[in-house]
């Protein structure tokens, strides 16, 4: 029996308690029978090696013998059995990947619960970009594809949406002075007349913002990038252009429209 | 991108021939699971991970290919040989005779 280290014999302990977690899982294979193999191995790797073993000398024989991971082909595992593993030992991508959908789904579930819901829906989001960050590049992600990007898509078209439309925000507070306008300035003489100068000054403000944003985006990608990876790489110029022109349009159309409504009420 | 190609293509090429090489081994000579592991350790890539080979002697078994027993040593400890049962010396034959027509395609293939 060979001495080991202190810090060699907790490498070891931790090493065999993956294998035998490994191999457990495998119908195929003995998990007793490997893991005794395995430490017999390691016994005769190590024969004639100065004693207590130190930590460094018995890591080189576990390097040789690899991740038990490589051991036994995955799909000899059970679905349940893959998914805890890959949660508690598997590469970080994965169980990332694993966290972020169970976040989503919780925080889905409990999403009548507001507070609890949107930071559970929120917390997922941040598992996936930082499963997406781990691997680098996103055409690597295969599988993990189906679980990281749906926390992905659901928080990046309420931040599309928020972004696009904002300026809605400004109907119910026109809304709120409704009367005083009405009251205050002589040339409406009923609600429809300040309402239809009221939307045109909200779609022309519509109209403006997206043409603000469209010419931000236009150029300066590297924002994007940051905010919508890893989908901002898909995202074209002439998208942007597109935005821009009907920003444009809308500004114009509606600001004449109110302008010219306005002047006519005199 | 052809390195991944590369590499993927010999994980799954070692996997099967890396079992015809156990079978083949064991067929000659009753071993004891290290001693297989260091006979295969000196054929180049073969191996990526040497801890590999005792799933697939466990599996081997599981199969009935091969049958284990204790055998005293005069240098150590008993020690788990692995030997070739008789459904396992007929796999064997079978499976050589199949690798030596996929060899040989193989070359006359390259040859064109």
């Amino acid at each position: 029996m060979i001495t080991l280290s202190e810090s060699a014999k907790k490498s070891l302990e931790d090493y065999l308690r993956q294998a035998r977690a490994y191999l457990r899982g495998s119908k195929s294979v003995d998990a007793d029978e490997v893991e005794q193999n395995i430490a017999e191995h390691i016994e005769n790797e190590l024969e004639g090696a100065a004693e207590p073993v130190s930590r460094d000398v018995l890591d080189a024989v576990l390097k040789k013998l690899g991740r038990p991971q490589q051991w036994v082909p995955e799909e000899e595992l059970p679905w349940w059995w893959r998914i805890i593993f890959r949660l508690r030992s598997g590469p970080e991508d994965w169980r990332l990947a694993y966290i972020s959908l169970a976040l989503l789904v919780a925080g889905i579930l409990t999403l009548p619960y507001a507070p609890i819901g949107i930071v559970l829906i929120l917390a997922g989001f941040l598992a996936s970009r930082a499963a997406v960050a781990e691997v680098g590049n996103a055409e690597e992600l295969k599988a993990q594809k189906w679980l990281l990007y749906p926390s992905l898509i659901i928080v990046y078209i309420f931040v599309l949406l928020t972004l696009l439309t904002w300026p809605l925000l400004f109907i119910p507070l026109a809304g709120e002075y409704e009367h005083t306008m009405i009251e205050s300035n002589s040339r409406f003489d009923n609600e429809i007349d300040y309402w239809i100068v009221a939307a045109s000054v909200i779609v022309a403000g519509l109209g403006l913002w997206w043409s603000i944003l469209a010419a931000a985006v236009l150029k300066p990608r590297k924002l994007l990038r940051v905010i919508f990876n890893p989908f901002a790489e898909r995202l074209r110029s002439k998208w942007a252009i597109r935005l821009l022109l009907i920003g444009l349009a809308m500004l114009i159309i509606s600001a004449g429209t109110g302008i010219v409504y306005y002047k006519g009420l005199i | 991108m052809n390195a991944n190609f590369f590499d993927n293509w010999t994980n799954q090429l070692r996997k099967g021939v890396l079992e015809l090489c156990i079978l083949n081994d064991i067929r000659n000579r009753k071993m004891y699971g290290y001693e297989i592991v260091s006979r295969m350790r000196k054929t180049e890539g073969l191996i990526i991970s040497e801890g590999a080979i005792y799933p697939i002697l466990s599996r081997l078994k599981r199969q009935g290919l091969v049958d284990t027993f204790i055998m005293e040593s005069p240098d150590g400890p008993a020690r788990k040989h692995y030997k070739l049962t008789e459904q396992g010396e007929e796999m064997i034959a079978q499976m050589n005779a199949y690798w030596q027509a996929i060899s040989g395609a193989m070359n006359s293939i390259e040859k064109g």
